[in-house]
């Protein structure tokens, strides 16, 4: 009598409780002790299966922080101050040579433009004096007053109104 | 400064804060590529295997609170990843009866035998080619190393069943991989 597959798969997994018998029968049991050769390569292989590599990281959705206000390392801003004096130097150094040069630019075209732009905008200004807004229709009940008297009256409700609802934020 | 344990980890991710997420993310560093490797041997496709495997994380730290902190995390993580493979495979029951059916036709496999020539690659696929409840019960047994009773407890199927799921999904894998060339 040959041991079960459920018997050699049980010895392998130790969860059995015939394990003295079943060693006993395996030592006089060529065929059954090749079955169980065979199930046990079966174990090695699966176990010598290798662990892969992750192409990408499963942290980041947790590492990731709120973005906060990006502050310059120090390192950097002293870099900065560095730079800004030696630029002051440069122009303070650079004056002299760049100073009498000056007025050897040709201004003539820049005044003509400057002079064009002018009177442009005055041939603009000309133009909106002239221009004349059409006749409101009137409407008998309101009047001018009228009209300015309830924009004041709104104008200062609004203005109390929002005073009170600040007041406490003032304290 | 000494290495925070997982417990401590945990223990900060539950305050659920800012420092929380990032605590939880040094335990996902931790353990992201063992829970992939759950996650890739059960489903065998490696962007079906990472997104699962990002679920996993995601889905434990909504329900770190349910966590016993004496019990140890890598376990526990990895047992949740083979649930939620299960679960998916379960999920794409048609598909795989699809991908059953392809494995039965040599011709019509995607794979070449060139990229099969590795063991490794051999065994991954005889894995993928079991029923998805054979699966489950070789990855807990093999690789996660449960008793028979504890993966009863855990996928909640019958003892009886575990023994008989794990004992034909060797039938299969042994057929599969020791078959003469």
């Amino acid at each position: 009598m040959h041991l079960t597959e459920e018997q050699l798969n049980e010895y392998l997994d130790n969860e059995t409780a015939e394990r003295a018998q079943i060693e006993l029968h395996l030592s006089s049991c060529d065929k059954c002790a090749a079955r169980l050769s065979t199930l046990q390569n079966l174990f090695t292989e699966l176990d010598s299966l290798p662990e892969l590599e992750l192409t990408k990281s499963l942290a980041a959705p947790f590492t990731l922080r709120p973005s906060l206000p990006a502050q310059l390392p120090k390192f950097l801003t002293l870099t900065a101050s560095l730079q800004a004096a030696v630029a002051l130097a440069a122009i303070i150094i650079a004056a002299p040579f760049v100073i009498p040069l000056i007025p050897a630019i040709e201004t003539s075209s820049l005044t003509t433009l400057l002079f064009e732009a002018q009177s442009q905008w005055t041939a603009w200004l000309d133009m909106l004096s002239q221009f004349q807004m059409p006749a409101m229709p009137e409407i008998p009940i309101l009047e001018m007053s009228s009209l300015l008297m309830a924009l004041a009256g709104v104008s200062v409700l609004w203005v109390l109104g929002n005073g009170l609802l600040l007041r406490n934020q003032m304290k | 400064m000494t290495t925070p344990t997982d417990r401590d980890l945990i223990l900060r991710a539950r305050r659920g804060d800012a420092e929380g997420r990032e605590a939880f993310g040094e335990l996902v560093t931790r353990y992201q590529t063992s829970v992939f490797n759950v996650c890739y041997r059960m489903l065998h496709e490696r962007g079906e295997a990472e997104d699962l495997a990002q679920e996993v994380f995601i889905r434990a730290y909504d329900r770190l609170h349910t966590f016993d902190i004496e019990r140890e995390f890598g376990p526990w993580i990895r047992r949740v990843a083979a649930n939620l493979c299960l679960n998916h495979l379960e999920g794409q029951k048609v598909t795989t009866e699809l991908d059953d059916e392809r494995d039965a036709d040599p011709t019509q496999r995607p794979e070449s035998v060139v990229e099969l020539k590795e063991r490794g690659e051999q065994i991954r696929a005889a894995l993928a080619s079991l029923p998805a409840h054979y699966r489950v019960v070789v990855e807990l047994r093999h690789y996660q190393e449960m008793s028979y009773e504890e993966i009863a407890e855990e996928i909640k199927i019958p003892l009886s069943d575990v023994k008989s799921h794990l004992f034909r999904a060797r039938k299969i894998l042994a057929e599969k991989l020791h078959a003469p060339d």
